[in-house]
């Protein structure tokens, strides 16, 4: 079942042993208190608080060595802990134990502007990145909307919105350093840019969402900053409409850096919480990079094909302030949502699916929301085919909760059937655990079973997320 | 403890080739069994021909259930089971196993199905990687990785060896270009790993698949993505009277922000190679060209060229040269992609190498192959995909002469060696298979190699596919270290020797 509803799991004490340990260390830097601990069991997502047992704060790759070898020996549950951003439950610690945080580690290692890569600790978060390495006239793309850290969004194998253009984590990520689960430390690949050399770890790692080893240091491809950059607004009679101009752009090969729908709903809500005056109808924000007349090219391109699909005049963001006023209006969509039900909490869906079956798939989504008792916005990175919906919902009125479970169970079903998945970016963590047989079938979930047994047999890392190694659950 | 050491194939085996014939005979109809010498010799090795062996038998089955009651006759007696597409691959990973079967898929070649608009094709192992965008072509797609043996390497082999081609810099590698794999493990399960979303949620196997030569599974369908013809493409022919200027130049063309469709390096020994044997037009007196390409819309490639060559003139290129036609373009490439080949004309073997490394380190390694020319007295053509920095020297010898075969694999082995050592990977998109198995032992450590075991378990853990190749046990790195002593440090100082 899904939040708010607690899980009930055995959870044992930590060994008296292991404390003095941990706190012999660490001194300061290991807590049980229990303001600490709060902050730590919880992350941005609907379920309640589930505090860990003790959080240690490691600053080198050593530390974590050391955390993670007393963890094995003791069989302590262990849970990595960036930015605590996350939106499914990630970071719950629902068989306690320790929560291992390396939001201090965060400097950059190295920047090698020629190979456009930097190699970070795993708590150094994307705007600080972009921040320190603004000199170099390169940046790092990939934005999911929160502050993350690089760790996390490795983790959780981030994406936001300009994958459309620059990917997501999957194709981002160079190399890692991990600590395994017997507290070894190993590199997953090397820098140089391509590899066909054993079996590819990065990506193994990448999107396992703590449940295989600790990161500790990620290297990721860095982007010279456009010579070019362009926004403009879109507004279309339909949902409908919106989504058949993205598709015909993505079909015809434009190479949008951007493209996100809004519903009207959003777009209210938007203009009231980041005072814009935007016009109310489903609209689609766009963005476009390059040489100065490739982005011209671009956006007529893009602006005739609007047309073609019932769009409006585009409206155009040229300086950098509107621009970043519009962004972080999106960015914000999710707390600008929240304000449209004062006290309200969300069920978030991240379904995702081809782009050819993406107009079918909202437009059965809108009207069965339509229907529904509690009010909603849909946002979404349409380029990939990935839309979120937030459900607003009275945290006093169970019903409520069940009918959006309803819904959202709907909601992937239709996903699957098109060819589609229950989570584009947010990742699996608690909640999604229950669409993975519906998504991947029993023999590639037993898979991904032996793999997390073959990597961590004594189930210390991140436990009971992903997948549940109780093959009755 | 929890080191893995691999387990291997039974030493000795407890089956004979005349049980093993007689088990597949049970599960598939008589002509899809070959046994006798003369049927299984054109299977003893792929395109790495310095190694060979036969396997007891060559199947090829027609439907996947028959490839399914394969491995479960296989799995059943413990027989190791090694899996091949056109056999065009370059480090021996299709080479049978003595004591094994040799699994072709050749008689699948069906393109199943291509949706125009999701972009989308599902094909089968067996079909040629050319063929997929031969048939994409009426829709205005293609299949963007094009690996120079493209008219006969087929999508299961791309698909083992996470292949990329000339225009992987812009477009991606395999792995970029696959959004489904349906495969058999060696206990008969059919799996589908993957989705036709972007992503899928849970640990990535497919990406852990995409590469894995065989060893975790058999493919049996696969969906790949395909992408818009771009309006126009052009290529730039730049030449240099330096090596390192021709590196500096790839540099700069990323530094600039831009992401060529191909950015291709040849050394003079290269050029003069092929020239004669394509008539490509390439600049014979230059010490290395570029191929450097644009594409996209009309506009877009106009301004992009202006951009390259403005780049180029920077850097002292002393020659360019802009395609002026597609079948200009096309053979510009066409050079670029018979230079093995060509190779082949002008020497009676040669050995291709395929180090990867960080780009900036290009002009050091070419200087440093140049010395090695010297030292292991044979000569080296240079082809590669310079913005990668997947270097692809080519060392020619004559494999009669058994000093020269020697020396060719010493040189091999120090190229590699020397890619480890500025930060590259021994292997850009050829695979490890058997040729470099020894170099893993360089590149990676003993924990690194514990991981791919633990992989390797949770799929195969009686580690019947493929065996023996790819991942190292620690025996062999032990023995390799007392070889080669590498930067003056012995590998896994800290093992016992065996």
């Amino acid at each position: 079942m899904n939040a708010p509803h607690a899980l009930q799991v055995l959870r044992k004490p930590l060994p008296a042993d292991f404390v003095m340990q941990l706190q012999n260390r660490f001194g300061d830097r290991f807590s049980i208190a229990q303001a600490v601990r709060e902050h730590h069991g919880k992350d941005e997502s609907a379920y309640p608080a589930m505090l860990p047992d003790a959080v240690v704060f490691a600053l080198t790759t050593q530390e974590v060595v050391a955390v993670v070898t007393l963890c094995n020996q003791f069989q302590v549950p262990l849970i990595p802990y960036g930015a605590g951003s996350s939106l499914e439950g990630h970071l719950l610690a629902i068989e306690g134990g320790v929560s291992l945080d390396v939001s201090g580690m965060n400097q950059i290692i190295s920047l090698d502007a020629e190979d456009q890569t930097v190699t970070v600790q795993p708590g150094l978060t994307r705007k600080q990145l972009n921040e320190q390495i603004r000199d170099s006239g390169l940046f790092f793309p990939i934005d999911p909307g929160a502050d993350a850290s690089l760790g996390g969004m490795a983790s959780t194998r981030a994406s936001g919105t300009n994958a459309v253009r620059y990917g997501t984590m999957r194709e981002n990520v160079v190399s890692l350093t991990v600590v395994t689960a017997q507290g070894k430390v190993i590199r997953t690949s090397r820098r140089a840019r391509k590899s066909s050399a054993g079996y590819d770890l990065t990506r193994l790692f990448v999107g396992s969402e703590g449940t295989l080893g600790v990161i500790t240091e990620v290297t990721v491809k860095l982007y010279p900053q456009p010579e070019a950059v362009s926004a403009a607004v879109c507004n279309f009679q339909t949902v409908n409409d919106a989504v058949q101009c993205v598709i015909s752009a993505i079909q015809m090969g434009v190479p949008l850096a951007r493209v996100e729908l809004m519903d009207k709903a959003a777009v209210h809500a938007s203009n009231k919480y980041s005072k814009l005056t935007l016009q109310e109808t489903p609209l689609l924000l766009f963005e476009f990079h390059g040489s100065e007349s490739s982005v011209k090219e671009q956006a007529e391109l893009v602006q005739e094909l609007a047309r073609e699909n019932g769009g409006m005049d585009f409206e155009w963001a040229d300086r950098t302030e509107d621009r970043n006023r519009l962004w972080t209006a999106r960015h914000n969509a999710y707390f600008a949502g929240l304000q449209l039900r004062p006290g309200c909490r969300s069920n978030t869906t991240d379904v995702c699916v081809p782009i050819s079956r993406l107009a079918e798939c909202v437009n059965a989504t809108t009207s069965e929301l339509e229907k529904a008792s509690f009010p909603s916005t849909i946002v979404g990175h349409v380029g990939d085919g990935n839309f979120h919906v937030l459900m607003l919902l009275d945290p006093n009125n169970p019903a409520e909760w069940d009918e959006s479970e309803r819904i959202n169970h709907n909601i992937v079903r239709r996903a699957i059937e098109m060819d589609g998945t229950c989570t584009g970016e947010h990742g699996v963590g608690l909640h999604k655990m229950q669409f993975l047989d519906q998504e991947h079938g029993e023999d590639a979930l037993s898979l991904m079973r032996m793999i997390k047994t073959s990597f961590d047999p004594n189930n210390i890392l991140n436990p009971g997320k992903i997948i549940s190694l109780d093959l009755a659950g | 403890m929890n080191t893995i050491v691999g387990t291997g194939v039974k030493s000795v085996s407890d089956y004979t080739a005349s049980d093993v014939v007689k088990a597949l005979l049970q599960v598939l109809p008589e002509h899809c069994v070959l046994s006798r010498l003369e049927d299984t010799r054109p299977y003893e090795c792929d395109g790495l021909s310095l190694y060979r062996s036969l396997p007891m038998a060559v199947v090829l089955p027609e439907t996947e259930k028959q490839v399914q009651d394969v491995l479960i006759a296989c799995r059943r007696l413990g027989v190791p089971v090694v899996a091949r597409g056109a056999g065009t691959g370059l480090s021996g990973g299709a080479m049978p196993h003595a004591q094994g079967v040799l699994l072709g898929l050749a008689k699948f070649n069906k393109i199943k199905h291509i949706d125009r608009d999701a972009a989308i094709a599902i094909v089968e192992p067996g079909v040629r990687n050319l063929a997929v965008s031969e048939a994409a072509a009426p829709f205005g797609l293609y299949y963007a990785p094009d690996p120079s043996s493209q008219i006969a390497c087929t999508i299961g082999g791309n698909v083992a060896e996470n292949s990329g081609g000339v225009h992987c810099l812009k477009y991606g590698l395999t792995v970029h270009n696959v959004l489904k794999v349906r495969m058999i493990t060696i206990d008969g399960e059919i799996v589908e790993l993957g989705s036709m979303a972007p992503d899928s949620p849970g640990p990535d196997l497919l990406s852990v698949f995409i590469g894995s030569e065989g060893m975790l599974g058999v493919v049996t369908e696969v969906t790949l993505k395909l992408t818009p013809k771009p309006a126009l493409a052009r290529v730039i022919m730049a030449s240099f009277d330096d090596v390192e200027k021709a590196s500096s130049a790839v540099a700069e063309i990323i530094a600039a922000g831009i992401i060529p469709a191909g950015l291709e390096m040849m050394d003079q020994q290269a050029t003069q190679m092929v020239e004669p044997f394509v008539k490509a037009g390439y600049d014979t007196s230059a010490a290395a060209i570029l191929l450097c390409e644009s594409d996209g819309t009309v506009e877009e490639v106009a301004d992009e060229i202006a951009r390259m060559e403005e780049v180029f003139q920077r850097v002292g290129a002393t020659r360019l040269q802009v395609s002026e036609s597609e079948t200009q373009r096309l053979l510009f490439w066409a050079g670029r992609k018979n230079a093995f080949p060509a190779a082949g004309r002008v020497s009676p073997d040669y050995y291709c190498m395929d180090g990867t490394i960080p780009r900036r380190n290009l002009g050091r390694v070419l200087n440093a192959i140049a010395e090695m020319e010297k030292r292991f007295n044979l000569r080296c053509a240079n082809v590669f995909h310079a913005g990668d920095g997947n270097l692809h020297p080519l060392i020619l010898f004559d494999s009669n002469s058994a000093d020269e075969v020697q020396r060719a694999e010493d040189f091999g082995a120090a190229i590699l060696e020397l890619c480890v050592e500025v930060g590259g990977t021994i292997t850009g998109e050829h695979g490890v298979g058997m040729e470099k198995i020894n170099q893993m032992c360089v590149q990676f450590s003993r924990d690194e190699l514990d991981s791919f075991l633990r992989v390797k378990r949770a799929f195969d853990p009686a580690t019947l596919l493929n065996p023996e190749k790819v991942v190292p046990t620690l025996a062999r790195c032990a023995e390799y270290g007392k070889m080669h002593v590498h930067g003056g440090a012995l590998p896994f100082a800290d093992l016992p020797r065996f």
